[in-house]
């Protein structure tokens, strides 16, 4: 069957002045398969684009052409009006004649004009239509994790309507979230009791993720509990297992029971009966990398803290106070007033064990001095480490991590809590040092995401915009390695043999699997091939 | 009667991302802009790309809010205010006044025809800037002749598309949504508050913010004087922040600073660049890596100077405490950047009075408890970015993401109790 290519062209209420819209119409019409070429002035507008809605009814266009500004204004919109028009959005094409060619010229620009128009209707001959199509979803939801970011989690999603199963490694949720809420006030304990309470939060505690497979929508996942393995499927994954904490010292000095964890310290607080009271505690940030934003912040909690209960001398030593979290510049300043104090240094102080207290030895920059002091304690610097299990999850779950080991090695996107996976969200101190003003902001991200995919229980997206040719595959997994979305797969065809297949749920249509394919398999609808490989032989033709 | 749809009130980064996470979710979205463009502060911000991306996060903004004002269920109210406001949760009613625009939005095609019939000097009628969102030509009042009394029509006959109208008066309405995000952002810290730093009266005194529109419409760096290329320039951190006055780390400056000296660094490597700070937040995302990069290229110079005095020859002389060598010292630059902090808007005292929420002590919405950073004390009206406290680009967007979840979350409840 034969095209009818319409082609509208806009003189954008005159101020494109240097092109003879009456030769440059003549001369389009004379191209192949053009069956109307109509000049409407201002087409972006309503009365514009009704006139280029009824011509395509009337003349029962099949391709539409603009010739009119930067698609970066209006195209949109003008997709917009072939759908009205019951013409698939895809079948449109068009030519810059005002940024890239009038506006840029001094002088008659009507050859230049026609060219662009031509090479436009050129490509649109070959355009092919791209349906949507409402994919069903599983409207589940998995939460890795047990602490605090992860419970939360559970129960956001939960209250916003989707049934929702928290994993846990450990026998107990938050067993490590407890220090942490007697230090930020929070109950943990309520929290606790709330999710169990939850009809709608399935809890597996002493479990792991053993497989992984899927896209976006109906992932099944492999969960070992005790000694079963049963696999479920869940719409959509979150990761929130969080971060470690490992004390940065030499290993000789780890055994020195006046070197403590901030957490070992935070027990010291809490417990009634502690014998004796350190009369004076170092606190040491900032050294080993300079990502000491949580580091700062128990800092300040705690000597705050061994300030009011036990009246302890306390002396910081660190590069720099990290304070761009909130509250915590006010809670520098209270710690000042109340009498810490703190050494900043360039380099790291040096320690040693000194009569069973602890020497340290430091040079102030601001006193210009060697300072050296013998505390009683020791609150050591401290490394942040993704948390145990973060690599193979990542590698059962194909999904990348950054520089330091955390997920979420690059936020193409920069959506918040995003993966470069749909469907896989991180939130809260797995993907990062993040307080918990942030954490409880990423947790609500999540949820938002969550609902979003999920609530209506189908997701509507192009079908078979980019698709794998399976008589040209070679399985050569060229696609698979470069795609940035893990939206590829190989599966079995008829005739045993294995070819790329193309998720379209999660699928980006970057295109970059189309452009690398070595044996040109992959079809990217608007841009294939042949479309390009048209617009430009019709170069120089007039 | 129950009503579902969120009016989101600024429409920055945070508040455009809150509009698109409601209205992807299926929710009506009213955004509200007191100003004729959309964006506020961050769509003007730079590119800070070297041979790699600098993940300042800038085109982020810039692809969002198209995003946002294409999408069908967000209706965009641009140069518009809040008046009045009744009711609660589920249903609230907020009346609105538009300012007149004189150019339609919608029938500006952005043809110029209009400035080249304006006979005025400067011109009464532009371009807006150029990464403005929607692109529609702007009317000055001020310049306008029309509006000082005279009979000028020569804009009016000069539109194609008849987009212009003189005889208009600010419209009212009435909308009534379920919840509310207040998205008001900042104010940049002015910066002719601290005299001492020159800013103001040296033409070669700029802030952090003046870098970036620089960078944004000239794409490299010259002298505001002489029209040159400086060699040797000065940040100073916390200018408005960590002060008697502020008493909080406003979050970018650092970030922004080290990114501004490695473009300079990458257009000019023999420039030198020295950055006077107090703390150095380095952490974040990606950032620490970042910083190990630049930490040889860049002189750091721990401690901020108090003052700037311009010498005969233009160059800048800063005056600064050399803690290494306890003594003052003086050094002189061509360029002198402050690092200029977020500050509270200054809108939001009315803001708080219309609507009944709280400011907090420090002159941002919300309470003092940061683990409800998104609430507010009137049950169904949500804070979202840099009106609650200071973040960076990442952040307002979590922040806008996460006050979408919480007002969903709200409605849905709302719904189920009924």
């Amino acid at each position: 069957m034969k095209t009818k290519i319409g082609v509208f062209i806009c003189n954008c209420g005159g101020s494109i002045n240097n092109i003879d819209f009456d030769a440059a119409g003549a001369k389009v019409a004379k191209a192949p398969d053009v069956t109307c070429v109509k000049s409407i002035s201002n087409l972006c507008l309503e009365e514009g684009k009704k006139k280029m809605l009824s011509c395509i009814k009337k003349e029962n266009i099949d391709r539409v052409v603009v010739a009119a500004c930067s698609p970066d204004f209006q195209e949109h919109f003008f997709r917009q009006v072939l759908e009205n028009a019951g013409l698939n959005g895809h079948l449109f094409s068009m030519a810059n004649i005002r940024e890239q060619c009038s506006w840029a010229h001094e002088g008659d620009v009507t050859v230049k004009a026609v060219e662009l128009i031509k090479m436009a209707v050129n490509r649109a001959r070959l355009l092919q239509p791209v349906k949507k199509k409402k994919f069903p979803v599983n409207k589940e939801v998995l939460v890795v994790g047990g602490g605090f970011a992860a419970i939360n989690a559970a129960l956001q999603l939960s209250r916003a309507g989707l049934r929702t199963t928290l994993l846990e490694g450990e026998a107990v949720l938050g067993s490590e979230t407890g220090e942490l809420g007697s230090l930020c006030g929070f109950d943990i304990s309520s929290m606790m009791s709330e999710v169990e309470g939850d009809e709608n939060i399935e809890i597996l505690t002493s479990a792991e993720v053993r497989a992984a497979a899927g896209k976006i929508g109906d992932f099944t996942i492999r969960i070992r509990k005790g000694g079963d393995e049963t696999s479920h499927r869940y719409g959509a994954v979150v990761l929130a297992t969080g971060y470690q904490t490992k004390l940065a010292l030499e290993n000789e000095l780890k055994s020195n029971v006046n070197i403590v964890s901030q957490k070992k310290l935070c027990r010291m607080l809490e417990d009634p009966n502690l014998e004796i009271r350190p009369r004076t505690i170092g606190f040491m940030f900032d050294f080993p990398d300079e990502n000491s934003r949580l580091s700062t912040l128990a800092t300040l909690n705690n000597a705050l803290a061994a300030r009011q209960k036990w009246d302890s001398e306390i002396y910081v030593f660190c590069k720099s106070v990290k304070v761009d979290s909130p509250g915590a510049e006010k809670l520098y300043r209270e710690a000042r007033d109340c009498g810490v104090v703190f050494l900043k240094c360039e380099a790291r102080p040096r320690i040693t064990a000194d009569n069973g207290r602890v020497k340290i030895e430091a040079k102030d920059v601001f006193l210009g001095e060697d300072t050296i002091l013998a505390c009683d304690l020791l609150v050591a610097e401290e490394l942040l480490l993704p948390s145990e299990g973060t690599e193979a999850l990542s590698s059962l779950l194909n999904i990348r991590r950054d520089s330091r080991g955390f997920y979420q090695d690059e936020n193409v996107h920069l959506y918040p809590v995003a993966s470069e996976k749909k469907g896989i969200f991180f939130s809260g101190g797995c993907r990062g040092e993040l307080d918990l003003s942030r954490v409880l902001t990423d947790v609500s991200s999540v949820v938002v995401s969550g609902y979003e995919l999920l609530s209506s229980g189908n997701i509507l997206a192009d079908v078979e915009r980019v698709k794998a040719d399976p008589q040209k595959c070679v399985a050569c997994l060229t696609c698979i390695r470069v795609c940035p979305h893990d939206a590829i797969q190989l599966v079995r065809v008829d005739g045993g043999k294995e070819v790329a297949e193309i998720f379209d749920l999660a699928c980006d249509a970057c295109g970059i699997c189309a452009a690398i394919c070595p044996a040109k398999a992959i079809i990217f609808q608007g841009y294939r091939d042949e479309e390009i490989l048209a617009q430009i032989e019709t170069i120089g033709e007039s | 009667m129950e009503n579902n749809d969120v009016l989101v009130v600024g429409s920055g980064i945070s508040g455009v991302a809150a509009a698109l996470e409601l209205a992807n979710a299926g929710v009506n979205v009213y955004l509200l802009e007191k100003d004729v463009v959309v964006g506020g502060h961050s769509a003007s911000f730079c590119c800070k790309a070297t041979d790699i991306c600098s993940k300042c996060s800038a085109c982020v903004v810039l692809d969002k809010i198209k995003e946002a004002v294409i999408h069908p269920q967000i209706r965009l109210l641009t140069n518009s205010t809040i008046r009045r406001f009744s009711g609660e949760v589920g249903n609230f009613r907020v009346e609105i006044t538009q300012k007149p625009q004189y150019i339609d939005q919608e029938r500006c095609i952005a043809c110029g025809l209009c400035t080249e019939a304006c006979p005025t000097d400067p011109k009464a009628v532009y371009a807006p800037p150029a990464e403005a969102t929607p692109f529609s030509y702007i009317l000055d009042e001020k310049l306008c002749l029309r509006f000082k009394g005279e009979k000028c029509d020569l804009c009016r006959k000069g539109c194609p598309t008849k987009a212009i109208e003189f005889e208009l008066k600010p419209k009212e309405q009435e909308l009534s949504v379920g919840a509310i995000i207040v998205a008001t952002g900042f104010d940049v810290f002015d910066a002719r508050k601290k005299g001492s730093l020159g800013y103001g009266r040296y033409s070669n005194v700029l802030t952090g913010l003046d870098l970036e529109q620089i960078f944004t419409r000239e794409g490299y760096l010259r002298l505001p004087a002489s029209g040159e290329e400086p060699h040797n320039i000065a940040f100073i951190q916390c200018v408005g922040s960590r002060d008697e006055d502020h008493d909080y780390c406003s979050q970018v400056c650092c970030k922004y600073a080290m990114k501004l000296a490695g473009l300079i660094k990458y257009q000019n490597p023999d420039a030198l660049v020295t950055i006077f700070y107090i703390d150095l937040q380095t952490a974040g995302k990606g950032f620490a890596q970042f910083y190990e990069e630049y930490k040889e290229s860049i002189r750091f110079v721990r401690g901020v100077p108090v003052e700037i005095l311009q010498t005969a020859s233009g160059e800048l002389e800063v005056r600064f405490e050399n803690i290494s060598q306890g003594k003052v010292c003086r050094d002189t630059f061509d360029l002198v950047v402050l690092s200029v902090g977020i500050s509270p808007g200054k809108n939001s005292w009315d803001l708080a009075r219309i609507l009944g929420i709280n400011l907090a002590d420090d002159g941002f919405f919300g309470t003092d408890d940061s683990l409800n950073s998104n609430e507010t004390n009137v049950d169904g009206i949500f804070l979202a970015g840099t009106c609650q406290g200071s973040k960076d680009i990442p952040d307002s967007v979590a922040h806008g993401i996460a006050s979408a979840s919480k007002a969903i979350q709200r409605l849905i409840e709302f719904a189920s109790q009924r």
